[in-house]
């Protein structure tokens, strides 16, 4: 088990990243060990009376081990009209192993640049992201992205794309081929392992997108406004899934929204970024119990009151963010 | 059993091919013209050429030149329009050759290709393969440019290298345009067979045609003409069957998407 940090304890109000790092060292300390039980039917005011059974001292792991670094990134895009746009600007962000990060922010923010440079498709102007201590130089195994555009191979069936890792990876046919049977099941669309992408819908495309990258055991997730193109039931859905999914394995996940309450209802922390030059405006910690469920959550004050303010600093960013 | 509506369907190029050759049977009546003999003078004349052994070889010899000529086109153009398609530098490069030669009659060079290679089968070949070769390299190109960046990544993040994107990402994402390129290009190899065969005269099926026309064997020179329509048709119809069966994932069959329940 991942050492995770729960936030238990840490304050109901947002807070920077300095804090942030702080309290999440020491917080740290207090894990559950399993995961699941910890957060029963009765939600989030057992957590915190049970918590003291779950509290137990980790020595053997660093407690917030770091797996991506971006260090004072920069992206300077040329536009057509010889002006230099600039979509990052100066950019630090740590995230932890096994984290669930949401970069928040309007369209246009950088956020999938963002996104992208720590995938590695794209090289930032200036600064650096690092991948576990290393600069990343390139896309590698290591970082699964998935896409808003689904980008499934379209002459492959939906087992084809699926096994399309892991046989890249080595991993023998009939090995590679019960792995993906598995986790076609694990993302509900048994029975559509030999349908083409073309006889999917959007939902389902998303499905086999997310077992695609899943199959080639990325450490890092990297989820790219992965429901934008979807209806508003069919994005409910895969976002409860996806919860699902993620609190079996906590993988590291990197996700890009701009839906306060996609990123509210799915993340450990929300990177909350502003537009032109992008810049990260604020870090909160979502501080609510897991595993969660969307129609106990939604009745939760804390959860809308996390809504509220995120959106209200949006709404005071738009006002004091007219041009200059 | 089929229904009325398929079997319009199926009956429709059958009853097309008849209703001109009732509109030729009927124009040539009225005409009476001795270089424009009747449908029925033509068809009858068809037997005689492919029961000729001399006119089957030279049939042949032409088949061979246009499969060689195509063969080498599609071999070469892939690989150069896909290049040119992911590489802006590779596509700066050959662009402007390219568009020289595109306007270019292939037939018009072959007069210097003869002086060059004399007017054996190298020449006619070469001339079919730069017929074929340009839609080829076009479609190619498109389509390889059409790719979608962000399968190339999810590929990239898989492990592939950039040359094995190229073949097992590109090749196969741009295949139903390069397929487009390709019928093209066969219907283009047929055309540069023939007017070969029509400037450097010594076998072939243009061969024929033309010593009939020089000779004044109006009904020959109209079966040759319907001779070579059914190999472009035949040839058309097998590669649209190949065609299909590879790019079958890409066919709009099943417009409807299944709702996910």
């Amino acid at each position: 088990m991942k050492a995770r940090r729960n936030g238990r304890g840490s304050n109901d109000a947002p807070h920077g990243c300095e804090n942030d790092s702080l309290s999440g060292r020491v917080l740290a300390k207090l894990v559950p060990l399993n995961l699941r039980a910890s957060g029963t039917e009765d939600g989030m005011t057992v957590v915190s009376a049970r918590s003291s059974e779950w509290v137990k001292p980790v020595t053997q792991q660093d407690p917030a081990s770091a797996i991506i670094e971006i260090d004072r990134v920069s992206q300077v895009f040329q536009t057509s009209a010889r002006k230099d746009h600039v979509a990052l600007s100066d950019i630090s962000l740590t995230i932890e192993e096994g984290a669930f990060v949401s970069i928040l922010g309007p369209s246009g923010c950088g956020k999938s640049t963002l996104l992208y440079i720590v995938g590695g498709f794209v090289s930032p102007t200036s600064g650096a992201a690092k991948m576990k201590g290393q600069a990343i130089t390139g896309p590698g195994p290591d970082r699964g992205p998935v896409f808003q555009e689904f980008a499934l191979f379209p002459w492959k069936t939906v087992l084809g794309n699926v096994m399309y890792g892991p046989r890249q990876q080595g991993v023998r046919v009939t090995e590679a081929e019960a792995q993906s049977r598995a986790l076609i099941e694990m993302v509900g669309l048994k029975g559509y392992e030999n349908f083409y992408p073309k006889e999917l819908s959007g939902g389902m495309k998303q499905r086999v997108a997310l077992a695609r990258t899943l199959a080639y055991h990325p450490e890092v997730l990297l989820m790219d406004e992965p429901f934008g193109a979807l209806d508003a039931h069919t994005r409910t859905r895969l976002q409860n899934d996806l919860l699902d999914i993620w609190e079996r394995d906590r993988k590291t996940v990197l996700f890009v929204t701009h839906s306060v309450d996609e990123a509210v209802f799915l993340s450990d922390k929300v990177v909350m970024m502003s537009k032109s030059p992008g810049r990260i405006r604020q870090v909160i910690d979502i501080d609510l119990p897991r595993p969660r469920r969307r129609n106990e959550l939604l009745l939760d004050p804390r959860y809308q009151k996390y809504v509220v303010d995120i959106e209200r600093m949006f709404d005071e960013s738009d006002e004091a963010g007219a041009p200059a | 059993m089929m229904s009325p509506a398929a079997m319009t369907r199926r009956a429709a190029p059958v009853l097309a091919c008849i209703g001109l050759l009732v509109v030729w049977q009927v124009a040539s009546l009225a005409l009476k013209n001795d270089s424009f003999p009747t449908a029925i003078e033509a068809i009858k004349a068809i037997p005689s050429i492919l029961g000729d052994k001399e006119s089957l070889v030279n049939i042949l010899a032409s088949l061979r030149r246009m499969a060689m000529g195509f063969g080498a086109a599609v071999l070469v153009s892939i690989p150069l329009g896909l290049l040119m398609g992911r590489s802006t530098a590779v596509a700066a490069f050959f662009n402007p050759l390219l568009m020289v030669i595109y306007p270019v009659p292939k037939a018009a060079l072959m007069p210097i290709i003869m002086l060059w290679l004399g007017v054996g089968d190298i020449t006619k070949t070469l001339v079919i393969f730069l017929g074929v070769s340009l839609p080829v390299i076009y479609h190619s190109f498109e389509g390889a440019k059409a790719v979608e960046e962000k399968m190339l990544w999810s590929g990239a993040a898989m492990g592939l290298s950039p040359p094995q994107r190229l073949v097992r990402i590109v090749l196969p994402a741009a295949l139903p345009e390069i397929l487009t390129g390709c019928r093209t290009g066969l219907v283009l190899a047929l055309i540069t067979m023939i007017t070969s065969e029509m400037i450097a005269r010594q076998s072939g099926a243009g061969n024929i045609l033309f010593n009939a026309l020089d000779m004044g064997q109006y009904d020959t020179v109209f079966a040759m003409i319907i001779i070579v329509g059914a190999m472009g048709i035949c040839l058309d119809a097998i590669f649209e069957r190949v065609r299909a069966r590879l790019v079958r994932w890409s066919e709009p069959q099943f417009d409807m998407p299944l709702s996910f329940s």
